[in-house]
């Protein structure tokens, strides 16, 4: 269940004048994972938003398996994760993942929300309210949300991006593992390099804004993917090359003082 | 918004509780002292008088006050009702956002106590005028704030949303309605009160039964206790339905209801006046085809029922006119000696106070929950008692315009006070910076948002504090010529009278927000967006 992704000479300019993201060609592999790396502010979000069909493309068009977002998105066929992990405060864990379903209209079955709860390793907590939860139980729960639709499309802005480091090397451990088994389409947007190498078959490299790609990156690992790669001479090998095309994209778009 | 209000409630309670009853106690001896010192002077019954009356009277008061509470009740009701359907249609139509608030503007901007006499004409001596007019007392404070708390929310909720091809009715229905379920009770607390105010003042008007009829009766008669004792039990009245409110919302609310309720500086970006203009001609419009419609619908006498053309026609056409004019140009003259002084007073005092106040944390946090609790009293109730006291003059006129405005300013003051950016605050500490410094640089900037949101939100209140008063007690200005046109049965200057000061109401709040617009671009553009 995945589904290719064509950006075809997309480009949005904020007002009339701020130029977010540069026209952009680019094709994403059906059933890939692709990690979209920039400097923090160059546009990467926005191109992630255009693909939801949250944002209107000032120019160009994206495609998914062939159709505009909007038809996508009335399928519910694609899922989304945000940095801030977005949770009703009034909802428990367990009603937040059956909102994802009423407003995908699908049947809520209980035993495979059970099951989601289970696999994002928040047992015990299907009852809870939000505000009782860690922040990185809180990513979990919104994760199981993005998950319980079983999109074809999942889309990640910074989903581990807004705690502390060591629970978020936990995350990246814990959670890519489901929806890599399932095959979706991902697209991961991050400016943390070694996740995006650890997560990812390939990282796009952006430069600052206006978005432009600076390198198109193979990340040729094994998977699963096993905590210990991460301390492997190839693993370094590609997060220095992604690193050189950030440092290369920031001097040629900044003049020095800005950098 | 919702996090530094406190719960009027249980820290009122509590407070009460816990031994702070030694002032309050010591304020009532000091009452009943001075209202033995000015026996003579029938200004100030003592509250041993008070009770003594209320216990002789308790049938009387208990039946008066059963048909007012039974009135404001069903206007509570039907003006919330009403408040809740225009917000909702607001947020699932934007494009209706602007008429919606302009025209809710306008007629929040109708002065009641001419409005009432209307309402009695069309609808007869029955409850009906009274329910109308409490229901007109509190849908703006009901709809504005929902507006705002229908909006108030992470923008991914809404993204959440659209990302499963949902639109702004299933937005509404899973994220917005419960995320505006506090800035509702917030806005209910605000209502129970003004909804018994607005019952009071449609019995001012001619209803048979009810508070505001013993109050009328009470005034003619000059009978001390039985004003005073009615402004008691309307005040106990309003301040326990606030609390009652609360109360009940402590059962289903997580977080504390928000303490400002005014709405953000009306949209009017650098360069758009033409959509500006635009849309006011918009409001102009729909606001005279409503009035020519409800007229028509209604198929009310011509005689008492007034449409635009007949306001245009007496206050241009008329061989009277001029006189017509002058009349009214002459009276709003008067009213604005009052209405300009108390409206400035109120403000600069509740600032000011609310200044001194956080200059002394240790008060500042049981000021809190005692203001928004006294912002409850129906201070027009009280406007016989300020007659008494202070005569029928205009300083009497000038205090409860000033006393009404005061409350609300206050509390809008303080909260933004403390609202003050921590770190900010942190960083003037690093410099040893004191709380008056603090205050200068950091704190008053902080407030400026809310005490413009008051300023705004108090001219249709001091405009209707100062008719109140000129009706009932001195005589002058427009409310007077309100009252003067209603018993004469001179409609054309009735609606005339309606029409002018609902435009001049309404022009005067546009005002403010302007002048709030230039003030906030300087010290807080984030505001503006």
């Amino acid at each position: 269940m995945s589904v290719p992704v064509v950006c075809a000479g997309l480009a949005k300019t904020f007002g009339g004048n701020v130029e977010a993201v540069r026209p952009t060609d680019l094709a994403f592999a059906a059933g890939q994972t692709t990690a979209l790396v920039g400097p923090s502010g160059c546009g990467k979000s926005t191109l992630l938003r255009m693909v939801a069909g949250l944002e209107e493309p000032s120019s160009g068009s994206v495609t998914i398996d062939g159709l505009p977002p909007t038809d996508i998105l009335r399928k519910a066929g694609l899922s989304i994760a945000f940095q801030d992990p977005s949770l009703l405060p009034w909802r428990s864990v367990r009603k937040n993942i059956e909102l994802a379903l009423d407003l995908a209209r699908r049947p809520k079955e209980a035993r495979k929300i059970e099951q989601l709860i289970h696999l994002v390793g928040l047992d015990g907590f299907a009852d809870t309210r939000p505000a009782e939860l860690s922040g990185g139980m809180r990513q979990r729960a919104a994760i199981a949300r993005a998950l319980a639709t079983e999109p074809a499309l999942l889309l990640l802005d910074e989903p581990f991006g807004a705690v502390d480091e060591l629970t978020r090397q936990q995350l990246a451990n814990d959670l890519p593992g489901i929806w890599e088994a399932s095959g979706t389409t991902t697209l991961l947007v991050t400016h943390s390099v070694s996740e995006a190498v650890m997560l990812s078959d390939r990282v796009v490299v952006l430069s600052p804004r206006p978005a432009r790609i600076v390198a198109d990156i193979a990340v040729n690992l094994p998977r699963p993917r096993q905590p210990d790669l991460a301390r492997r001479p190839e693993f370094a090998e590609i997060v220095d090359e992604v690193f050189a095309a950030l440092a290369e994209g920031i001097a040629e778009t900044l003049p020095k003082a800005a950098q | 918004m919702t996090t530094a209000a406190a719960f009027a409630t249980p820290r009122l309670l509590s407070g009460v509780l816990r031994g702070s009853l030694l002032g309050p106690l010591a304020a009532i001896l000091l009452w009943e002292l001075a209202a033995h010192a000015l026996t003579g002077a029938f200004v100030l019954a003592a509250p041993s008088a008070i009770l003594v009356y209320l216990s002789e009277n308790w049938a009387l008061m208990g039946r008066a006050l059963g048909v007012t509470l039974a009135n404001a009740g069903a206007g509570f009701l039907i003006g919330n009702l009403a408040a809740i359907v225009l917000a909702t249609i607001a947020i699932v139509l934007p494009r209706s956002d602007a008429l919606i608030r302009g025209l809710a503007l306008l007629v929040f901007c109708l002065p009641l106590v001419a409005t009432g006499p209307i309402l009695r004409v069309v609808f007869g001596p029955g409850p009906w005028p009274q329910i109308i007019l409490a229901a007109l007392a509190v849908y703006y404070t009901t709809l504005i704030p929902l507006l705002v708390g229908l909006r108030a929310l992470p923008s991914g909720w809404l993204d959440l949303v659209r990302s499963y091809g949902r639109g702004r009715l299933a937005a509404l229905v899973h994220v917005r309605a419960m995320a505006a379920l506090p800035y509702l009770i917030a806005g209910l607390q605000i209502a129970a009160p003004a909804a018994f105010l607005g019952a009071m003042v449609g019995e001012f008007t001619g209803a048979e039964r009810g508070m505001g009829v013993l109050t009328i009766r009470a005034m003619r008669g000059m009978n001390v206790e039985m004003t005073w004792a009615l402004a008691v039990v309307a005040t106990a009245v309003a301040v326990i339905g606030y609390l009652v409110i609360g109360w009940v919302a402590r059962w289903f609310l997580r977080d504390e209801p928000p303490i400002i309720l005014a709405p953000p500086p009306a949209p009017g970006r650098n360069g758009r006046w033409f959509a500006a203009l635009i849309n006011g001609v918009v409001i102009t419009c729909a606001a005279l085809l409503l009035w020519w419609a409800g007229l028509k619908l209604l198929n009310l006498n011509p005689f008492f029922a007034k449409g635009p053309w007949d306001v245009v026609t007496a206050l241009f056409t008329a061989p009277d006119a001029a006189e017509t004019r002058s009349t009214l140009a002459g009276a709003l003259g008067e009213t604005a000696v009052f209405l300009v002084p108390g409206y400035l007073a109120g403000l600069l005092a509740g600032a000011a106070l609310a200044m001194l106040i956080i200059l002394v944390p240790a008060v500042a946090g049981t000021a809190m929950p005692l203001a928004i609790a006294l912002r409850s009293v129906p201070i027009i109730t009280t406007a016989p008692l300020v007659v008494l006291i202070l005569g029928r003059g205009a300083l009497g006129t000038v205090v409860l315009v000033a006393i009404m405005v005061f409350f609300p300013t206050f509390v809008a003051c303080l909260h933004g006070l403390r609202q003050a950016p921590g770190r900010i605050i942190d960083v003037l500490n690093s410099y040893a910076a004191g709380p008056f410094e603090q205050l200068i640089r950091v704190r008053i900037p902080a407030m400026l948002p809310a005490f413009f949101a008051a300023a705004r939100m108090n001219v249709p209140a001091s405009v209707l504090a100062v008719t109140v008063v000129e009706w009932l007690a001195t005589g002058n200005g427009i409310g007077s010529v309100m009252a003067l046109s209603a018993s004469l049965s001179d409609y054309d200057m009735l609606w005339s009278a309606v029409a002018v000061v609902a435009i001049l109401s309404a022009l005067g709040y546009a005002g403010v927000g302007l002048l709030e617009r230039k003030v906030l671009r300087a010290y807080a553009p984030e505001q503006l967006l």
